[in-house]
C-alpha cells in the first residue's frame, strides 16, 4: 500500500511538471466544496480581527469612569466602523477608478487565501460573477500595481501566481531609462521580492527607479509593478542584476482585478485626416 | 470512520491555516498545522497502521495541494513521505512529554520544509531550490503550536478509537442494566 502512495504520488508529480494547470473532475469537486468553506473562514477571520483590534483600541480607557467610557466606547466603536467603511470605500473607489481608467475588460474579486505554502506564493480569489470568462494566465492587478497572473481556475476561484513567485515572468521597464527585462520572483528571501533579469549593462538603472509594465504579455501599460531596491553590476557580463521592491503589499490584498481582455490595439491611422472619397450608389449634395 | 474524521480535522487545520494569517502579526509564515495531524498518525503507532498512515499523509497533502495552489503532487508526497519517516523515528523513539513533541513538530516541518524545496525544483526547475530561509520560522511557530494540536488529535483519536468505542460501548450496556437491579 504504502508503495502504491508513493507511486501515485511521482505520477500526479510528473502530470503537474507536464500540465501545471490541470485540475481532474475530482479536484474540482474538492474545490467546489471547499471554497466555500475558506471563503467563510476568511470573513471570519476577517471579522475577528476586526473585533480583536477593537479591543485593543478600548483597553487603555478602563481607568476612565463608567459614564464617559461607556460614551467613549459607542464613539469609539463608531468612528472604527466608519474608519473601517471609509477604507473600504476609498479601497472600492480606487479600484472602480483603475477600472475605469483601463480600455482593457476587467472583472472584480475578493481575496479569500493568501500564501498558504510559504514554498508557493499563490493568492485565491473568489470571482462574484463572470466565473467562466477566467483563464489560466489572465493577468491580475490593483491600483497598488501588479499582483500577478491565473495560474488554475475552478468553479468561481482561481489561484494567482503571484508576481514574486520565481515561475512568474512578467515584460517590464524602467521609464527613467527606457531599459527593458523580464521581471521574475526571487526565491530564498524573507519577504515579497522579485528581479529584473536580462537588463543591459548600457540601461543605468538607479535605486528607487520606477519599473512598469511595458504593455506586452496582457498586463496593461504603464501599470506600477515596484521601486529598484539593489543593484549588482558585473563587470564582466553585458547584464546587471536588478532587485525589486513591488508596490503591492501582499500581505493586506483583498480586492483585486482580473484583466480578462486585452485593451484594443490603438487605431494608427485614427489621427489621419483622409479626403472623402466618392461615393457609389449614394451621392454626397453641398 | 477513524481516517475520514480525521481527514476532516485535518481539511480543518488547513483551512484554518490558510485563513489564520489574518491574525497573525507575522503575515508570511504560518503554522504547518497540517504536517502536525500527518505526524500525529505516523507517529502513533498502536492506532494507526503504516499503510493508513501514510495514505492519511497523501490524502491530507493532496487536500493541502489543493487548497495551497501548489503543483498537484508535492505536498502529497511530502506529507507520506513525513508519514513515513515519522513511523520509522516512533519505532526508536517514544515521544512523550512536551517540549519533546514541540522538537518533534520542528524537526518535521524543517524535513518537510527541505522535501518541498527539493521536490518544487524537480519539477519548476526555474524555482530553484531557494525558500528555505523561511523554513526556521515556519518550524518554530510549528512547533509552538505542536504540543496543543497534538494532545487534541490523541483526545479526539482516542474518543473515536473502535476498540474503546467497542468497549464503552459495553459499559453503557451494562450501566443500562444495572439500573433494572434493585439495591439490597
Amino acid at each position: 500500500m504504502i508503495a502504491i502512495v508513493f507511486v501515485v504520488s511521482i505520477f500526479l508529480l510528473r502530470q503537474s511538471a507536464r500540465s501545471p494547470e490541470y485540475l481532474s473532475p475530482l479536484d474540482r469537486g474538492i474545490l467546489t466544496m471547499v471554497s466555500p468553506i475558506q471563503s467563510a473562514f476568511a470573513t471570519s477571520a476577517r471579522s475577528l480581527g476586526h473585533l480583536a483590534g477593537r479591543y485593543v483600541d478600548l483597553v487603555h480607557v478602563r481607568a476612565q469612569n463608567e459614564q464617559l467610557r461607556t460614551e467613549n466606547d459607542r464613539l469609539r466603536a463608531e468612528l472604527l466602523e466608519a474608519k473601517r467603511g471609509a477604507a473600504e470605500s476609498v479601497r472600492f473607489q480606487r479600484l472602480l477608478g483603475l477600472r475605469n481608467s483601463l480600455t482593457a475588460e476587467t472583472l472584480a474579486a475578493r481575496v479569500i487565501a493568501i500564501d498558504v505554502s510559504p514554498y508557493f506564493q499563490v493568492a485565491r480569489i473568489q470571482l462574484d460573477r463572470g466565473e467562466n470568462l477566467v483563464q489560466r494566465g489572465m493577468p491580475v492587478i490593483t491600483p497598488e500595481g501588479v499582483v500577478g497572473r491565473i495560474n488554475r481556475v475552478s468553479g468561481d476561484t482561481s489561484d494567482i501566481m503571484l508576481s514574486v513567485d520565481p515561475r512568474s515572468a512578467i515584460d517590464v521597464v524602467l521609464p527613467r531609462s527606457g531599459g527593458r527585462g523580464i521581471l521574475k520572483g526571487k526565491p530564498g528571501e524573507n519577504g515579497y521580492r522579485c528581479a529584473i533579469e536580462y537588463l543591459m549593462q548600457g540601461d543605468q538603472a538607479k535605486v528607487g527607479d520606477a519599473v512598469v509594465t511595458s504593455g506586452l504579455g496582457g498586463f496593461p501599460r504603464d501599470l506600477p509593478v515596484g521601486r529598484v531596491s539593489k543593484i549588482v553590476r558585473n563587470s564582466a557580463g553585458l547584464i546587471q542584476g536588478i532587485e525589486v521592491t513591488p508596490d503591492v503589499d501582499f500581505a493586506r490584498l483583498s480586492e483585486v482585478l482580473v484583466v480578462v481582455a486585452p485593451a484594443p490595439p490603438p487605431d494608427p491611422e485614427a489621427s489621419v485626416r483622409r479626403p472623402l472619397a466618392p461615393s457609389h450608389g449614394l451621392a454626397v449634395y453641398h | 470512520m477513524r481516517s475520514l474524521a480525521t481527514l476532516l480535522v485535518g481539511l480543518l487545520l488547513l483551512l484554518l491555516q490558510s485563513t489564520v494569517m489574518e491574525f497573525a502579526p507575522v503575515h508570511l509564515v504560518t503554522p504547518s498545522l497540517g504536517l502536525l495531524v500527518v505526524l500525529y498518525v505516523g507517529m502513533a503507532t498502536l492506532k494507526w497502521a503504516p499503510g493508513s498512515a501514510v495514505m492519511v499523509g497523501f490524502c491530507l497533502g493532496y487536500l493541502f495541494d489543493l487548497v495551497s495552489g501548489a503543483p498537484r503532487g508535492v505536498h502529497a508526497f511530502v506529507f507520506a513521505s513525513v508519514a513515513l519517516l515519522a513511523r520509522m523515528l516512533a519505532w526508536r523513539l517514544a515521544v512523550r512529554g512536551i517540549v519533546l513533541k514541540a522538537a518533534i513538530a520542528f524537526v518535521a516541518s524543517i524535513v518537510a520544509g527541505f522535501l518541498i524545496v527539493v521536490v518544487r525544483a524537480q519539477i519548476s526547475p526555474e524555482s530553484g531550490y531557494g525558500g528555505l530561509a523561511q523554513a526556521p520560522l515556519e518550524a518554530l511557530l510549528t512547533a509552538a503550536f505542536g504540543p496543543p494540536v497534538l494532545w487534541l488529535l490523541a483526545r479526539l483519536d482516542g474518543r473515536l478509537d473502535p476498540a474503546l468505542l467497542r468497549v464503552g460501548l459495553a459499559r453503557r450496556r451494562a450501566r443500562a442494566l444495572g439500573h433494572g437491579i434493585p439495591h439490597r
